[in-house]
């Protein structure tokens, strides 16, 4: 009670009023011995030292070779995937290329549980010790006066202050059972269950402040994760007996509840103990009031969340991915749906102390979100979620103690937001940004193949007499300025494939770049003949689409046209298709700079 | 909701069949979409189960699996109840039935074949990635064993699934329109897989709706419309009176009556 | 404290009579706040649902608060410091400002989350509506001083001080409180334009592509709707809060979709449930002593959990008289009855 009263209490001028708790507290003496162990400063090294190491055992494990995953499948078998050439050319530039690597770094059976969960023996470890830390005697905590941000942040990132490390400890645990739970949710698309879940658990809190007439952390716990678990029935119960869909149901639940709450809530404080119960900080949360047995709760709760998810891992994920073929092999699906529930009523009743019911649910979608983003497997996805989670979690802490009387939960929800726009935007393969800058890439690649061509065709017409190709030849031939046509010479030149005569302006091809103008010009012809003789399209519908394929077709493409054409040299146009091999007899390629693309890759 | 079934007989002293049904019954909501269903298939057979739309051929399959509520009637399979026979069964649902984008990669989709053999707590082992391996080469996936499953074409996608069955291990296995959707050449593939399978002593069933290749396809028929029309070999079941009584007249009486018991006292839709 | 404080003694004459004769000058525009709130959320959330797209909803109502804030603390900015309480037409206008536009940023930011990334639409509208609306309290109890909200009256708001709100004068009539002349407005507003262009909005509702062919441009469609949920819910924000709004939105049509099937009957039935659960609200607060739009909401729901419970029982009954009803077959009488109860 004494903790309590002191939270509703009036700060003394000069402290932000979110943190008056946290010093009451320290000033009432509460322990720190250890507090060498849990330097913030080490935290993330040591993380990313882990995972790297990991990494490492992983990349060092004996895999399939290649060659051997690669192996042609033997023809009697007719199940081969036939790689009908046709079929594979007509896939737009881009997905065509990635054929080419299906075995990137990862090992081929992907789960590798065990260095997984040395990462999370270890992230749990780490937070053990900062809940030890407070259980050891109090030293003079630093003077209470020190308010500007710099003394603030010191403050926060020394640790000096219990109050601190027990906001900040449960902030990351929070941060990862959410995070991690929140991943199941995002996967099955059920993002909105867990918000109408964290709605739904305001009538419990409530009930359990009446039923222990204190703000008993387990009481409340008890019975907001009974409210939890009753709305996810109610809503299962309403989408099975009406024809109410899901998101009527969930929004029934969300809003019925929180009224619900609402109304328990406001009689609550008309009390004369309910005024001062602080019983409205569920709402937005505060970090600040959380107390040691707020963290022994949460800390059970992010061991179980872990240990769950560890120990369970194949049911989950076959139960979310594929519930009819997990119920086929006789999993019980519905207990699997209801435990995972029921663990999620456990971490959003936890978080709710510091993110408040109103927010908690970004904490279980945001993170697992981002993750999404990040990754193509669950088990990756899972530990991203965790770790975005318990960077969100700490960063909201820490921006909380730092602004004056700002609410936790909305700070780090922020702080998850913003990591989650920073995984939509550079995500390696997902990322807004990431996929434009290809798409760039992939066009101006395109743009400066083309100039390759027409450089050839002009030597072509030529009969290949001289070397240089002229500035305006090359402006007139591609319907250009004079600065166009220069401005793509200097690109040539910059990727060498050419160099440039200033005096005399004219293109001259390196060998690399003679070489890629003849596949070029070869793809294009051999595709062009490939569509009139074996498709049967007209000579003079086949160029715009051989414009557009010349750029990705690969190697073994290349060779099965060919067979299958019977090595034919001219084009339905009647121009001669060059054979890459003259090239190589003409002139040894320089070696130092490889063309960026090409079937050489 | 299901009362607990009719006793089944006691089991006969000869093998028993692989799969036997008796009585099915199951409804959605209100409506009725199996009437009591009598089937006994024998082993090592390859049987198709053909009907129109909404004939319940799916619901079929879904119900010996465990997947949909049995609301009247048993099914045994290899003379035991589901529930004692989960490892001998493999299932291959339809295409549709789960999310793509979903953060898997092809193996350990496949590995999930093998989960229902690995028991609580455990992870799949050396073995058992052996087995999911050498699933996926069988159906010409190994290339793409590490690619997420979105990036695969409809018929790889069902190649993939496949290989999950395969990988079950099972002798017995339902398959729900493992053929929707793919191109020639994987159909033509997964064929020839199948054959494969009942040449070595197992049991298919296979939802299909194209009538002109499900004669070559199966050697059995089972010709379903609500109520089982026909079952037996493929040349005795496939004549234009059993189709016309499966797809023609029959199917509108059977889907009034099946109308009028929903709408049946329904001033509340 | 005990339990017993809790619940106070139910007085008949202070809970059931008093607003009716004593208190009515002042229980009557709480009343009819509360009806006007929840018929026009009720009418627009009908569309919602139609749309499946009831959380969109719950989106919209927890982003008009930041948009609120941003158009307070412009306003602020650009006008000075309100100094009275005069300026209810400005004030008004503000705030409809910022909903709209906090409504259409919302939505554009779920469609862009859905559409270029592999984020699904339930996800995107949770991580969009929670930003905002931490964005929202940040900046609330950042310029506390320039922006005219309470945290607390956002999650449940203050339906006990609208009618002592400042009473707005058209023509020297005295018409009411500020906010219940403009959600009369608003309320009137919503009816016509569901009667105007009921056709139009169902069409677009039930099959987009068909209203693209009959020359309706479903996004544009979606895009109005959605702007005119924000003007309904921030008008309603001032007196029920952000979330309770959902249930406004959303409990009147569920439970008159479990009544009836047609869609005039459906909005007749809204009408009739918004005003049953507000009185029963407003009896159940006076009673209990706590948050009168909570009490309605409360309300509302228990209305919904009868239509619900009438609902399975009615459906069991149907199945006890289908099973009779199933013609004789091969299958025995009995588990034919077993199948299907």
């Amino acid at each position: 009670m004494n903790r309590n009263s002191v939270a509703a209490g009036v700060s003394p001028p000069g402290i932000p009023g979110a943190w008056s708790v946290s010093r009451s507290i320290s000033n009432r003496g509460l322990p720190m011995r250890a507090v060498a162990r849990v330097e913030t400063g080490s935290l993330t090294p040591t993380l990313s030292r882990r995972e790297r190491e990991s990494r490492a055992t992983l990349r060092n494990t004996p895999k399939p070779q290649p060659s051997e995953l690669w192996r042609p499948v033997p023809a009697n078998a007719q199940l081969d995937p036939p790689k009908p050439a046709a079929h594979v050319l007509l896939l737009p530039p881009g997905e065509g290329r990635d054929e080419g690597r299906p075995l990137d770094s990862s090992h081929p059976g992907s789960w590798s549980a065990s260095r997984t969960s040395t990462l999370f023996t270890f992230l749990l470890l780490f937070i053990l010790a900062a809940l030890i830390a407070p259980a050891a005697n109090a030293a003079k905590i630093g003077e209470l006066t020190d308010n500007s941000i710099r003394d603030q942040a010191l403050r926060f990132l020394t640790l000096r202050d219990p109050a601190v490390r027990y906001a900040l400890a449960g902030s990351m645990l929070l941060g990862i059972s959410c995070g991690l739970l929140g991943a199941f949710l995002v996967v099955r698309r059920l993002a909105l269950v867990g918000d109408a879940l964290s709605h739904a658990v305001l009538p419990g809190v409530a009930a359990g402040f009446l039923w222990s007439q204190t703000k008993d952390p387990l009481a409340i716990f008890i019975g907001a994760v009974i409210a939890g678990l009753l709305g996810t029935i109610v809503v299962e119960g309403i989408k099975q007996t009406t024809r109410l869909k899901e998101d009527a149901a969930l929004g029934l639940v969300l809003a019925g509840f929180y009224a619900v709450g609402i109304c328990l809530v406001t009689m609550i404080q008309r009390l004369p103990t309910g005024a001062k119960s602080g019983i409205d900080k569920f709402l937005f949360g505060q970090a600040a009031a959380i107390g040691p047995r707020d963290l022994q709760l949460m800390a059970v709760v992010a061991v179980l969340a872990i240990s769950t998810v560890l120990v369970f891992y194949k049911e989950l994920l076959v139960a979310s991915f594929d519930a009819a073929f997990a119920r086929s092999i006789g999993y019980p699906v519905r207990i699997i749906h209801y435990a995972l529930m029921l663990l999620l009523a456990f971490s959003v009743v936890s978080a709710l102390q510091a993110v408040g019911v109103v927010l908690v649910s970004a904490m279980l979608i945001t993170p697992a979100a981002a993750a999404y983003l990040l990754t193509d497997r669950m088990h990756r996805m899972l530990l991203y979620a965790a770790v975005i989670g318990l960077v969100s979690g700490a960063m909201g802490c820490f921006l909380s103690f730092l602004g004056s009387n700002l609410p936790t939960g909305p700070l780090m929800v922020l702080s998850g937001s913003a990591l989650f726009t920073a995984a939509f935007l550079f995500a390696p393969r997902h990322g807004l940004v990431t996929r434009w800058w290809n798409q760039r890439s992939n066009a101006g690649r395109v743009r400066r193949e083309n100039t390759l061509k027409t450089v050839y065709r002009i030597l072509e017409d030529r009969q290949f007499h001289g070397e240089g190709v002229s500035l305006r030849e090359l402006a007139q031939r591609r319907r250009e300025t004079i600065e166009d046509a220069s401005r793509q010479a200097r690109d040539l030149v910059r990727h060498g494939f050419a160099t440039f005569h200033a005096a005399d302006p004219c293109v001259l091809l390196t060998p690399v770049g003679r070489q890629r103008a003849i596949e070029l010009v070869r793809n294009h012809r051999l595709w062009e003949l490939y569509l009139t003789h074996a498709a049967h399209i007209p000579a003079d519908h086949v160029h715009e689409d051989a414009e557009r394929i010349e750029h990705v077709l690969g190697e073994d493409v290349v060779r099965e046209l060919e067979r299958r054409l019977n090595y034919a040299d001219t084009d339905p146009h009647g121009r001669p298709i060059p054979t890459p091999n003259a090239v190589l007899a003409a002139g040894p390629v320089e070696a130092t700079r490889r063309p960026p693309a090409g079937y050489g890759r | 909701m299901t009362a607990p079934p009719p006793t089944p007989p006691t089991a006969t002293p000869e093998t028993p069949p692989p799969l036997e049904i008796h009585d099915l019954t199951v409804a959605y909501h209100r409506r009725p979409v199996l009437w009591g269903v009598d089937l006994a298939v024998p082993a090592g057979k390859l049987v198709g189960i053909i009907g129109p739309n909404g004939a319940g051929k799916s619901t079929l399959i879904k119900a010996c699996m465990g997947v949909t509520p049995i609301a009247g009637g048993w099914v045994r399979i290899f003379g035991a109840p589901l529930s004692r026979a989960h490892r001998r069964v493999g299932y291959v649902p339809q295409r549709e039935s789960v999310d793509w984008d979903f953060p898997v990669s092809v193996m350990d989709v496949v590995l999930m074949g093998r989960y229902g053999k690995i028991g609580l707590f455990r992870r799949p082992s050396r073995a058992d990635r052996d087995i999911a391996r050498a699933c996926l080469d069988k159906v010409g996936m190994l290339p793409y064993a590490n690619r997420q499953i979105a990036n695969l074409s409809g018929g790889q996608q069902q190649r993939v699934f496949l290989a999950r069955a395969l990988a079950q291990e099972s002798d017995l296995y339902f398959m729900d329109e493992p053929f929707a959707g793919v191109d020639a050449a994987t159909e033509a593939a997964i064929v020839t897989l199948l054959h494969e399978l009942r040449d070595r002593g197992c049991t298919i069933l296979v939802v299909h709706h194209d009538l002109p290749t499900a004669r070559n396809y199966f050697d059995m028929l089972l010709l379903l419309n609500l109520r089982r029309v026909a079952f037996g070999p493929t040349d005795e079941v496939f004549t234009y009176e059993l189709l016309q009584k499966t797809y023609g007249g029959r199917l509108t009486i059977l889907s009034e009556v099946a109308d009028a018991v929903r709408q049946h006292g329904g001033s509340i839709p | 404290m005990n339990l017993a404080d809790l619940i106070p003694p139910f007085d008949i004459r202070s809970v059931l009579i008093d607003p009716w004769t004593t208190d009515f000058p002042e229980k009557g525009w709480i009343l009819l706040m509360g009806f006007l709130t929840s018929v026009a959320c009720g009418w627009v959330g009908q569309h919602l649902l139609l749309r499946r797209m009831a959380l969109m909803g719950d989106a919209i109502s927890h982003s008009i608060l930041p948009g609120l804030a941003t158009a307070f603390l412009v306003a602020s900015f650009l006008f000075g410091q309100r100094t009275d309480s005069s300026h209810a037409a400005r004030d008004s206008s503000v705030m409809l400002v910022g909903a709209i536009g906090a409504g259409w940023i919302t939505t554009l930011l779920i469609g862009m989350l859905h559409r270029r990334s592999r984020i699904k639409q339930d996800a995107a509208i949770g991580i969009v509506f929670a930003t905002l609306f931490a964005i929202g309290v940040v900046l609330i109890t950042l310029f506390a001083d320039h922006v005219d909200l309470d945290a607390d009256c956002v999650l449940y708001g203050e339906i006990g001080f609208v009618p002592f709100q400042p009473t707005l004068t058209a023509f020297g009539i005295p018409l009411g409180p500020v906010p219940v002349t403009r959600m009369a407005v608003v309320t009137l507003l919503t009816v016509l334009a569901t009667l105007l262009f009921y056709k139009e909005l169902v069409i677009s509702s039930f099959d987009a592509g068909l209203a693209t062919s009959l020359g309706i441009h479903a996004p544009t469609v979606h895009l109005l709707l959605m702007g005119w949920l924000s003007v309904v819910v921030v008008s309603a924000f001032e007196s029920v809060g952000a979330i309770l709004v959902i249930a406004m939105l959303i409990v009147p049509g569920a439970t008159a979709s479990l009544v009836a099937a047609r869609l005039p009957t459906l909005f007749t039935l809204i009408v009739v449930h918004s005003a049953i659960s507000t009185v029963v609200g407003l009896h159940l607060a006076l009673w209990l002593d706590c948050s009168i739009a909570g009490a309605m909401v409360v309300a509302g729901c228990c209305l919904f959990t009868i239509a619900w419970a009438a609902h399975v029982l009615l459906r069991a009954r149907d199945q006890r008289h289908l099973s009779a009803d199933i013609p004789p077959s091969s299958a025995s009488e009995e588990s034919t009855s077993t199948a299907l109860t």
